[in-house]
């Protein structure tokens, strides 16, 4: 699945990295910061949650938008809507009900120059 | 008549697979989405036609499990041949490890006499296997190289073991008796193995107790995995 987010964000100009572990994507914040961080809940041997929390901890990561992309479907979701909020959640999709083309135009509106 | 426990346990697997069926579905409608703006539309045809053919055969195996569950007590075990039903596996799982870049590779330690199995169900179940491993490894941060599934075979104590195994962190027996604890309550019962809801491991588990073998937590050279002990054929032994 990662690779079809990976070309259609690509082949819409934007420049992708994608991770496999947060450990990685944390790593690669040191060199470069993203305009944009798209996660999942559900990862191999990690909690998505608590990447949010470990990300957010880092003061120069405060004003970067992060997309939730995930198999956990809205029901379960373990948050309301403010507690996402504070974490800095701008956007949550359901990925079984996500056509690649909503998350094209979710992209889109979240890195649109605010005028 | 199915025992309440064994009705619950039967439900739990049904939930499991299809959280688990969900993830080809979605991959098969995003990549058709794909296909459908790409340059390159008959690249991902293969990718679409081999999830496909995959969630066909996890469905069956399935299915396969609840028919040899409901006449376990008459199913008539065969001596079998473990080399042929894991060359036969590592074929068909062979198109699906390219798609995931994986390096699937067999490994027989020696000669086996025949073992006491359902021919079918054992090739089901290591398919099954097959299906997390892989999955497992596309998802788990990748290292240097090539990720390698090694479907192998090795004399145990108590007779051939045959299993799944992989460059794993983290799997232990411990790992997987609280798998079987969370199974049916939690998103990933086994997420020292699979991000999703690793129902193939618990569909195999269900075709090998058929069998009266048990999946279990086992080592192959340096790689854990998971596999079964078969007792081997006694008669074919004494020709």
């Amino acid at each position: 699945m990662g690779q079809c987010y990976h070309s259609i964000l690509t082949k819409k100009g934007y420049k992708v990295k994608w991770f496999r572990s947060t450990g990685a994507a944390i790593a690669s914040l040191e060199q470069d910061l993203p305009e944009l961080v798209i996660t999942e809940l559900q990862l191999p041997m990690h909690n998505g949650v608590e990447f949010l929390y470990e990300f957010r901890s880092y003061q120069d990561l405060s004003d970067i938008p992060i997309m939730i992309l995930t198999h956990v479907p809205p029901l379960f979701k373990a948050f309301n809507a403010s507690q996402w909020q504070q974490l800095g959640v701008a956007a949550y999709h359901y990925k079984p009900l996500t056509k690649l083309a909503d998350l094209s135009r979710s992209v889109d509106r979240l890195l649109a120059p605010v005028t | 008549m199915a025992s309440r426990k064994q009705r619950f346990a039967d439900e739990r697997l049904l939930q499991l697979l299809a959280e688990q069926i969900k993830l080809p579905l979605m991959q098969i409608a995003r990549q058709a989405e794909l296909a459908s703006v790409s340059d390159q539309p008959i690249k991902l045809l293969g990718v679409i036609e081999d999830t496909a053919d995959s969630s066909l055969k996890l469905l069956d195996s399935y299915l396969l499990s609840l028919r040899l569950a409901g006449v376990k007590s008459s199913i008539q075990l065969e001596p079998v041949s473990v080399s042929a039903v894991l060359n036969e596996t590592a074929q068909s799982l062979s198109n699906l490890a390219k798609q995931y870049d994986c390096k699937l590779e067999l490994h027989l330690a020696g000669r086996y006499e025949p073992i006491m199995a359902h021919r079918a169900g054992l090739e089901a179940a290591l398919t099954s296997l097959g299906y997390v491993f892989i999955e497992a490894q596309s998802v788990l941060p990748k290292h240097n190289d090539t990720p390698v599934i090694k479907l192998a075979a090795h004399r145990g104590k108590n007779g051939i073991v045959a299993g799944m195994f992989a460059n794993l962190d983290g799997l232990s027996s411990d790992v997987y008796k609280r798998a079987h604890h969370l199974f049916g309550q939690a998103h990933q019962p086994l997420s020292h193995l699979t991000a999703g809801s690793g129902a193939g491991v618990f569909v195999a588990d269900s075709l090998l107790q058929s069998m009266s073998a048990r999946l279990r937590v086992a080592h192959h050279q340096k790689l854990s995995g998971l596999a079964a002990t078969f007792a081997t054929s006694s008669q074919l032994n004494l020709i």
